[in-house]
């Protein structure tokens, strides 16, 4: 400490009336004095506490006795104690080329981040968490169903169940998660001509569905696809990485929260993993087909017989920016030209 | 606190002056002394002396004596028989401080007061920019400071009569409300994607805690907030929470939670539910604002809010009619342009085109209620002394927020620090405060102070749920 004394000019506050008083605090190598308040009082220079730096603005020096000095930011208030350890970090906010430095990381880290690491970690995750733990939020989510009559009983007769699920137990024979598979039967108005696989295993397909496909091998390329999710882990995986993408975004963007803008890179973003889950699920189906004797073409045929179904039920085309499902049109293409190159 | 009384008799024993004098701590001693010549010459000649009086109060034997001293001023003032308007200026004096002195000892007039916003788009970038690299890259745990930098910012940047507010928060505890955060919104996410069987009795938990959250998330808001070396403060109980949220309409509220919870589906109760809840809400939200304000103090004066739930009605009533007369339009306009367009290549950038008039729609209605709500009540707040004004005009917040979203959007994401200090400054700009009577009528006690230990404790408790 230099010998000299310094003064700071400021004002005093004694923490008992909101009522400011012009006063000075002089620094010398005895300590602190506050010259001011009508006592003069004297203080250790350790026994002052300052408040942390943000910006160019006042800082607050608390007194031993209550009182409170407010005075323009100095250099010399580093000496004091502090009240919070956040130095470094006003550190790092006075300088300009961190703030460009951490948007480039920041850019870096989301792009990376969302193509590369987040699909990456959770894969790595799903690989190391059994299927079967997620057996009972399937039971769960199957029950539920049921029980608010989403799900119907089934009108599918039991000799062409029996045979379905033949044929769809030698699918599977061979597979990494082949002790899990289930294939359940339901009537579901609301869900149309569809099939979806729930965590754990279990395949559920709707009797408007199996009254659509015309032949055993369409059937058995809807099943692929669904078992094409359950082989990849896709529930798990993508409740991992939209967990993740929600959390990201709205870190990113949580500043400007009340501006609604959050919802939209939420929302593409998430859709933007569905698709390639369903392209995943696609290529996984078409070879397994191939494996088993049936042409990718029953795939592509049974994707054409349900778009003519929604179209005729007057559903226009979900728009393909925003929808789940690559376009109906693409898919079907790959489905041939699979079928192509297998043949 | 002794004050003079009419005619006060000499008191019965006579006070012997030197041994108050000596009583007294050493640096005061000189002005006593001071003060005693004067009392004894203003019983003589009272016109010189109150001049005397008040220059010495102006010196300094003020509000910063500790209470014995003040007392004895005015013993001493009564044994010398001091004439009355002296009595009645020490007593003013303290009352209210020695700078009162400084202005006439008449009740001031209504003073309008600044409030102003000094922060910039440039400034606050820098902080953002740290906060937003060092959460990614912690994955999240940095958040906690960053939720602290961010408020020092605004209110150090925020100006109430030439004062900057204070920020007190520590990262800590912040981190602490935080991680208790993310474990219940991760059980919500499974819970409402898997186990929905689960629902109800999560939902039982969450109502349970609610008012909890409500009562500690505005206790640690409050009590790390300053303003003048004196604390905000909070001073309600769970308890307290339990009755605003549910003693009054617990049966609209168990009809809702029923209704959502299991019954959903069914359209003729949905409408029932929907019609509980337009008539209930408001009044529950107007409950709940009057909870907030009601029960934070500053300076040992508690806040009042003067509003009825009809006024909120009234506001959401007049919402719901431009809500759903803007859908109709925007939907309207979605289907045209999704009708438009046929061409499939085109169709994907038709599609969010489509979004723009629900967004519009949405940011209208928003900021309408924004607006009303926070000038409603803003404007039927008082703090002791003090009133407030608020102008927010819809107008000016839809063309704030429109230009927000698309500089956002456009900037993919940079100008997200200049967005949020613009609104903030326009808040700021919209806010006045007039102060009817003096600031010394906040008296903090020594709770209030920042630097009281009693504020500390239950620091374990007082986390911030905020995200």
């Amino acid at each position: 400490m230099t010998t000299e004394p310094i003064n700071l000019d400021g004002i005093y506050y004694d923490g008992r009336r909101p009522l400011g008083v012009n006063a000075t605090l002089n620094i010398s190598a005895s300590g602190v004095t506050l010259t001011g308040r009508e006592d003069a009082p004297h203080y250790a220079l350790p026994e002052l506490c300052v408040s942390p730096r943000i910006a160019q603005a006042d800082r607050f020096i608390t007194l031993p006795d209550g009182g409170q000095f407010q005075c323009a930011d100095s250099a010399l208030l580093d000496r004091f104690t502090q009240a919070s350890a956040e130095g470094w970090v006003a550190w790092l906010e006075a300088k300009v080329t961190v703030a460009v430095l951490g948007i480039a990381v920041v850019m870096a880290a989301l792009l990376l981040g969302y193509f590369y690491g987040l699909p990456k970690a959770a894969d790595y995750i799903a690989a190391r968490v059994p299927l079967a733990t997620e057996r009972a939020f399937g039971e769960e989510g199957l029950a539920w169903m049921d029980e608010n009559q989403l799900l119907l009983p089934t009108a599918v007769e039991e000799g062409k169940q029996n045979l379905l699920r033949e044929r769809f137990n030698s699918l599977y024979q061979g597979l990494a998660q082949a002790p899990n598979y289930q294939l359940e039967f339901r009537n579901a108005p609301r869900f149309g001509a569809n099939a979806f696989a729930l965590p754990g295993g279990t395949i559920v397909i709707t009797d408007a569905l199996v009254n659509l496909t015309a032949s055993y091998a369409e059937l058995l390329a809807v099943l692929a696809h669904e078992i094409g999710h359950v082989e990849h882990r896709h529930t798990l995986r993508l409740m991992l990485q939209n967990a993740a993408v929600l959390l990201a975004v709205s870190t990113v963007v949580g500043d400007a929260a009340t501006l609604g803008v959050a919802a939209v890179p939420t929302v593409l973003a998430q859709t933007q993993y569905s698709r390639e889950f369903e392209t995943e699920a696609d290529e996984f189906a078409f070879a397994l087909l191939k494996q088993h004797g049936v042409s990718p073409d029953a795939f592509a045929d049974i994707m054409v017989r349900m778009a003519q179904l929604q179209q005729k039920a007057g559903a226009n085309e979900p728009l393909s920016f925003l929808s789940t499902h690559p376009m109906t049109d693409a898919r079907i293409e790959r489905a041939r030209a699979a079928a192509r190159a297998g043949s | 606190m002794t004050t003079n009384q009419e005619g006060s008799d000499p008191p019965a024993s006579p006070v012997d002056v030197s041994r108050v004098c000596v009583s007294m701590d050493a640096p005061w001693d000189a002005r006593n002394e001071q003060l005693t010549d004067i009392l004894r010459t203003s019983a003589e000649r009272p016109t010189l002396a109150e001049a005397q009086v008040r220059q010495v109060l102006e010196q300094g034997l003020n509000i910063n004596a500790c209470d014995g001293n003040r007392w004895r001023v005015l013993q001493l003032a009564e044994y010398f028989q001091a004439p009355m308007c002296i009595r009645d200026l020490l007593a003013y004096a303290l009352r209210e401080g020695s700078a009162a002195l400084a202005a006439p000892a008449v009740k001031a007039p209504v003073r309008g007061l600044d409030i102003e916003f000094c922060g910039s788009a440039r400034g606050y970038f820098r902080i953002w920019a740290v906060n937003l690299c060092l959460t990614l890259l912690t994955l999240g745990i940095f958040s906690a400071w960053a939720k602290v930098r961010k408020k020092r910012y605004f209110y150090a940047h925020t100006r109430l009569d030439g004062t900057p507010f204070q920020y007190l928060g520590q990262p800590l505890p912040i981190l602490k409300g935080r991680i208790v955060a993310v474990v219940l919104f991760l059980l919500w996410y499974l819970s409402s994607h898997f186990f929905i069987a689960w629902m109800p009795a999560l939902s039982g938990v969450a109502a349970l805690l609610a008012p909890w959250v409500l009562v500690r998330a505005a206790a640690f808001n409050a009590r790390y907030s300053a303003f003048r070396n004196l604390r905000f403060n909070f001073n309600a109980r769970y308890w307290d929470g339990v009755c605003t949220l549910y003693a009054w309409g617990l049966i609209p509220l168990i009809l809702i939670g029923g209704f959502i919870l299991w019954k959903w589906q069914q359209p003729q109760l949905l409408i029932i539910a929907a019609l509980v809840f337009a008539v209930y809400v408001p009044f529950w939200l107007a409950r709940i604002k009057r909870f907030l304000v009601g029960h934070s103090q500053f300076g040992g004066v508690a806040g009042k809010l003067n509003i009825s739930g009809g006024k909120f009605y009234f506001i959401y009533f007049k919402a719901g009619l431009l809500a759903s007369g803007l859908s109709i339009i925007s939907g309207g306009a979605a289907f045209v342009i999704t009708k438009i367009t046929h061409d499939w290549a085109l169709g994907s950038a038709m599609a969010l085109l489509a979004l723009v008039p629900s967004y519009v729609g949405y940011v209208i209605v928003y900021a309408y209620m924004q607006t009303q709500t926070g000038n409603l009540v803003w404007n039927n707040t008082q703090l002791g002394p003090l009133q407030f004004q608020s102008t927010l005009a819809t107008r000016r917040l839809v063309e704030l927020y429109l230009s927000n979203g698309l500089a956002i959007l456009m900037s993919l994401g940079l100008l997200i620090p200049w967005a949020v200090v613009r609104s903030f400054r326009y808040r700021a700009q919209c806010l006045r405060a007039q102060l009817q009577g003096e600031w010394s009528d906040f008296n903090g006690s020594e709770a209030s102070s920042v630097h009281a230990a009693g504020a500390e404790v239950g620091e374990m408790f007082d986390l911030d749920f905020s995200l």
